[in-house]
């Protein structure tokens, strides 16, 4: 009897007893999604949009500016931005106090003089986007979001500019009342000037003056203004290339974001549970079921007892992790991709946990036991796996492959590249999960054979 | 009935610790054989089932099989050992396949025919009565054909008709000599009725193995007297049971 036949055989009678035991099913895989999702949107606070601190350095002017038939206020101007994402009105220090525990993702800064710039349309005044370097891939995604939004409203306020230099033109042509980018007056137009030169230049040779009037003085005030007016137009026109410009930097390195940290959490919550309490359930219902001492015989090996039943942890593992992220990419902000790492990550967690379920199972003499000795142990260490930045809380709950797991899913969620460190971590998850096989099998082939 | 030679265990022994749940045992299995291994509770019969099964682990002694290769054994547990939540035939399927038949299916209809499962073959075990759990306990022990088949305890939780069924295909399966059988029990009645050979268990010592007739010999007891055989194997046993 081969290995692989009778794992395949014991795998769909798994699939099979699983299928018809929906009460069962139901607490196995039901209750760790839902305990999942429900702390995956605690701790990334339920929005779509990822938070942003705003800070605005130009409150204390409380100016306007009036662009064409726009009037702007950096107030009015912060509550187009946060279209794109969520806005916390917060000071310097306490953005940067946020930015730094990760419970805002970056932080947006309106300049000094900002509306001052706007107005006089002299240089394109600079906003600051300030994101977290721990977590660039969210980070881009809210660059990405800030850029789009700074695009949508320098095109609206293009159009109010190129209104004002067409006007503009209108004024050099045919002259009239200006009032633009601060400055006031009255203009006289080519048209006007044309006019103006030539009632000169006949008055002047009535008077028996015509070298007077050939004189180019009025002609060349007449240059002078449109010299004058061009200078005007001139900034106008850059403006109305960038009115605002978005200046994206780096910030120190701070912790996770809370987004990251929830969903990595809400994943090793669920595939904790779901890996550990269904492999304890499944191994220890042999045993209640009284199969093992029939399995026993030789029919089937402990070690492949052990490895089939891993592999219907990794496999359930798999399953609640994909409806997680896709849930996660659904109704959070968080930018979930690269599922070929998620795949092996998940896998490679299923198996830990199941490793360690299977463990328990095989030690417990009922599979009531195994389910209650499963979640008492393995909800303290998911709770522990989730305090951030501690080594001792990682290494307590790296025990049973909470802390790795964490610690993987939340690098897949946050480091743009795969780093030798992730790789390592996945590394240290499948050695948790030969250990514990390897223990198990023991405990097991003990219990085949007593 | 007693055919070839089929397996000879010398000095099988189990410990725990510093109990001895089964002294050294000699016990030589013929082809057709029928014995019954008898004992009060404690004696040692599901024990030294369990090792000639490969269940339990021997601490001393040896199996040797004729022809130096283990042949196909079948195993009834006393608690029927099966899938509650798979019907009868997918249970048979299962086990036939992990006993590596060629067609698992074909082997699971046939012990469905044999065993009269036909009519409950799709419900699942659950859902069964006690008799016809036990048939399927059987016909599972019969997926991977056996050449000697070990039941512990088989008829302890049946009523007598359903005792009578199942002793009934019993005999069917040993009927043509090349299968032996090994069962436990506590009645003295059903083992001087079903088997060949009686062998009495008493605190994890052999005391007696032999016929009915030698069992009373043994125990000097009337053999003409009402109960002949329960009054004897009372005597044999002694304070222990």
């Amino acid at each position: 009897m081969s290995i692989l036949r009778a794992g395949r055989l014991l795998f769909i009678k798994d699939l099979r007893v699983l299928g018809r035991s929906r009460g069962l099913l139901a607490i196995l895989i039901g209750y760790p999604i839902v305990i999942a999702v429900l702390l995956a949107i605690a701790l990334s606070g339920g929005d779509t949009k990822p938070s942003v601190a705003f800070v605005n350095l130009d409150a204390q002017s409380g100016r306007t500016v009036q662009v064409g038939d726009e009037r702007l206020s950096v107030d009015d101007y912060a509550s187009r931005l946060g279209e794109a994402v969520n806005l916390v009105r917060v000071d310097a220090q306490q953005a940067t106090q946020a930015l730094d525990d990760g419970k805002v993702s970056a932080v947006l800064t309106i300049p000094e003089g900002f509306v001052s710039d706007l107005q006089t349309g002299i240089r394109s005044p600079v906003i600051t986007l300030q994101t977290n370097p721990r977590s660039p891939i969210e980070a881009q995604a809210i660059e990405r979001r800030l850029e789009a939004m700074v695009f949508r409203l320098n095109e609206a306020l293009a159009g109010a500019y190129v209104g004002q230099v067409l006007h503009l033109v209108d004024l050099i042509q045919n002259g009239g009342n200006v009032a633009l980018f601060g400055r006031a007056g009255s203009l006289m137009g080519l048209r006007s000037s044309e006019q103006t030169i030539r009632g000169m230049q006949a008055a002047l040779r009535a008077a028996g003056k015509p070298e007077e009037a050939a004189k180019a003085a009025s002609l060349l005030a007449f240059i002078t203004g449109v010299g004058d007016n061009l200078d005007l137009a001139k900034p106008a026109a850059k403006a109305i290339a960038s009115p605002i410009r978005l200046d994206v930097k780096a910030g120190a390195p701070g912790r996770e974001p809370l987004s990251a940290l929830g969903i990595a959490g809400a994943l090793v919550v669920g595939l904790g549970l779901v890996g550990v309490l269904l492999s304890a359930a499944l191994l220890s219902a042999e045993r209640e079921d009284g199969v093992l001492s029939r399995l026993g015989r030789g029919l089937v090996s402990p070690g492949s007892i052990i490895a089939q039943k891993a592999v219907v942890s990794a496999a359930a593992a798999l399953v609640v992790g994909m409806v997680l992220l896709g849930v996660v990419a659904v109704t959070t902000s968080v930018t979930v991709g690269r599922w070929g790492i998620w795949v092996i990550a998940l896998l490679v967690a299923g198996l830990a946990f199941g490793a360690f379920g299977l463990l328990i199972g095989a030690l417990a003499r009922e599979t009531r036991t195994a389910l209650l000795a499963g979640l008492m142990i393995s909800l303290p260490l998911a709770v522990v796996a989730l305090i951030p930045g501690s080594d001792v809380a990682y290494w307590a709950s790296a025990v049973a492959g909470f802390g790795p797991a964490a610690r993987v899913f939340q690098q897949v969620l946050v480091d743009p590249e795969v780093t030798t460190s992730l790789w390592s971590g996945i590394g240290l998850l499948a050695l948790i999960a030969i250990a514990y096989g390897v223990i198990a099998r023991f405990v097991l082939a003990r219990r085949m054979h007593t | 009935m007693r055919g070839d030679a089929l397996l000879t265990a010398r000095g099988i022994a189990r410990r725990y610790g510093s109990f001895e749940a089964l002294a050294p045992v000699d016990l030589a299995i013929s082809r057709g054989e029928r014995i019954a291994l008898i004992g009060p509770n404690g004696a040692g019969k599901t024990t030294l089932l369990s090792i000639l099964a490969g269940v339990g682990v021997a601490s001393a002694g040896t199996i040797e099989w004729a022809g130096g290769t283990a042949l196909a054994v079948g195993w009834v547990p006393q608690r029927p050992a099966l899938y509650p939540r798979l019907t009868a035939r997918e249970n048979l399927t299962l086990f036939a396949g992990l006993e590596g038949t060629a067609d698992p299916r074909a082997v699971a209809d046939g012990l469905i025919e044999r065993a009269d499962l036909g009519k409950v073959a799709d419900r699942p075990a659950s859902a069964l009565s006690t008799g016809t759990l036990q048939r399927l306990n059987l016909a599972i022990a019969l997926a991977g054909q056996p050449v000697l088949l070990l039941l512990d305890e088989p008829t302890g939780t049946l009523s007598p008709d359903q005792r009578h069924r199942l002793w009934s295909w019993l005999t069917e399966l040993v009927a043509d000599g090349d299968m032996a059988l090994v069962f436990s029990t506590q009645s003295i009645d059903e083992a001087s009725r079903s088997a060949d050979r009686i062998v009495t268990l008493v605190a994890g010592q052999l005391r007696m193995d032999g016929t009915l007739d030698d069992l009373i010999r043994a125990a000097g007891t009337d053999p003409s007297g009402p109960a002949a055989g329960e009054t004897a194997f009372m005597a044999l046993v002694g304070d222990d049971q």
